[in-house]
């Protein structure tokens, strides 16, 4: 008997005021599968992973079927950091990693496993940085360092890769697939970056308008070329 | 307390302690600020962080209203606790539920509920002063030493039960000041926090209100914060600079309310801004704290 997906969209439907940002999305997402969300800009993907979380309302449904741990792992596009709160890379990922208040000190244990997710993510040099000194691509490493440990079932990326350089997009792709091939890790990703589709995913999801297709990475990336071409 | 009053007056008057011991009311002011500097001093860091500086202003401006409404309801003004414990929970949680089911920005409902408070506060200071002389209800807005009482000393114990809840909440609360969708993920119950910290924040200003007065209170939970990012690089130095901000000011400003004659909450607020400049001087030309390091 074939595996269940581990996550089922059905219909779903996301509506602020009187805009519809998605409208009846439909797919499945393979167990152990990285899945790429893409489109243009306002699509609603970022929207759609804000559902798949759980963290806006919406229509239809979400089932989730687990076999495992059961944690969910996000890294958000968006993380404006307050340039003056003195908060550094080692305290963010010690917040979820000890109960002793940050604020009192990183106790040794904890301090030694996120330098270890730090050197992971090629920051290790950069632990005692506040977060606001960092560029957007070292937060985003930083923040990725926070999602693969504990290892998720599900992890839910936001074009991670936005403000990256080759190299470090690199060693992103190799991570995703390393966390994969060891944990077993489903990835919903969402890309603007065409080429990273074709290199990682196992399937794309393209959102137009707010509507969805979902199918091989050539296929979909092609159908959304044309799209795009037509629409200029 | 009578005891420990009497043995550090009898150091005082030894020399073995300043003149100033020799009166209870100092000492009690005194402990009052040692009481008042780590517990506003510490939570200031989160109201800042969670930018939550006008709400607190606008609780500080409650605690009048609360002062008030406690005063026409017939508390003591010894004691007006009820009055302003009761009034700022219920603005404070009241604009936390508003805020969560509006789509208006967060200062708009609070400048809001900030006219509103003030409006039914001073409505009622006319009904308060036909029972109460004004410099008596002056000294609870402006704070003042002469009328801390044991029974404020031992309230100021409330505040070690606000840092027991905080540092337990605290890496929560944290992660939720620097991204809401992040700490949910992490299964943090950001209601529960919001309203929980809001509960603690107010407890916090209403012990610390015959010290420091309902009109300044809000300076002790705000400009502590802002003088330790000017100096801080962690967290962990954030929450140090802000405490001891507090600390200093506060038992500068004491002494300097008793060798003045001026309102305790004025020239502790006052020593306060004086640091926070000092530290903006110290923070550039050092490099530290708000400045950007690459």
């Amino acid at each position: 008997m074939d595996e269940p997906p581990l996550l089922e969209v059905q219909g779903l439907g996301v509506r602020v005021e009187n805009l519809t940002l998605l409208d009846g999305v439909t797919f499945q997402v393979a167990r152990g599968s990285v899945h790429l969300v893409v489109g243009a800009n306002g699509a609603g993907k970022s929207t759609l992973l804000a559902a798949l979380l759980g963290q806006v309302a919406f229509t239809g449904s979400v089932q989730r079927h687990w076999q495992k741990s059961g944690k969910v792992a996000y890294v958000p596009q968006a993380f404006a950091v307050d340039s003056t709160l003195p908060v550094t890379a080692l305290e963010l990922l010690a917040l979820t990693r000890q109960r002793l208040p940050v604020c009192f000190g990183v106790r040794a244990a904890t301090r030694q496993r996120s330098t270890a997710l730090l050197d992971r993510v090629g920051l290790t040099a950069l632990a005692d940085r506040r977060l606001s000194a960092l560029s957007g691509g070292e937060l985003r490493r930083v923040l990725f360092a926070n999602a693969i440990d504990p290892e998720p079932e599900l992890l839910l990326l936001d074009e991670p890769g936005a403000g990256m350089d080759a190299d470090s997009l690199r060693h992103l792709d190799q991570e995703i697939l390393d966390l994969r091939a060891r944990a077993g890790t489903t990835v919903v990703m969402v890309s603007h970056d065409a080429e990273q589709a074709r290199r990682l995913g196992d399937a794309v999801t393209l959102l137009e308008r707010g509507r969805a297709r979902t199918g091989p990475p050539a296929e979909m990336l092609a159908a959304r070329g044309a799209s795009g071409a037509a629409a200029s | 307390m009578d005891a420990l009053y009497a043995w550090l007056a009898e150091l005082a008057k030894r020399g073995s302690l300043p003149k100033v011991f020799e009166y209870p009311f100092i000492t009690r002011g005194i402990l009052a600020v040692l009481l008042i500097a780590p517990l506003l001093g510490g939570i200031s860091h989160l109201v800042v962080a969670r930018r939550m500086a006008f709400f607190s202003t606008a609780l500080g401006q409650a605690a009048l209203t609360g002062l008030t409404v406690g005063l026409v309801l017939g508390e003591p003004i010894s004691a007006p606790y009820g009055g302003i414990g009761g009034f700022c929970l219920l603005s404070g949680v009241a604009m936390v539920w508003v805020k969560r089911r509006s789509r208006l920005p967060p200062d708009t409902l609070i400048g809001v509920f900030l006219a509103l408070t003030l409006g039914l506060g001073i409505c009622l200071l006319v009904a308060a002063t036909r029972r109460f002389n004004i410099h008596q209800i002056e000294s609870v807005m402006f704070g003042s030493l002469l009328t801390v009482t044991d029974l404020d000393l031992l309230l100021l114990l409330v505040g070690v039960v606000v840092w027991v809840v905080l540092a337990r909440f605290y890496n929560a609360l944290l992660l939720d000041s620097l991204h809401r969708p992040l700490a949910r993920v992490a299964g943090v119950d950001d209601t529960l926090l919001e309203y929980l910290f809001v509960v603690l924040l107010t407890c916090a200003i209403v012990v610390s209100l015959k010290v420091i007065g309902a009109l300044l209170v809000e300076a002790l939970v705000v400009v502590p914060a802002a003088a330790g990012r000017n100096l801080a690089r962690s967290t962990r130095g954030y929450l140090a600079w802000s405490v001891t901000a507090a600390l200093i000011s506060g038992v500068a400003g004491m002494f300097v309310s008793t060798l003045w004659s001026v309102p305790t909450g004025g020239a502790v607020v006052l020593c306060l801004a004086a640091l926070f400049f000092v530290t903006v001087a110290v923070g550039a030309a050092t490099g530290r704290g708000a400045s950007t390091e690459r």
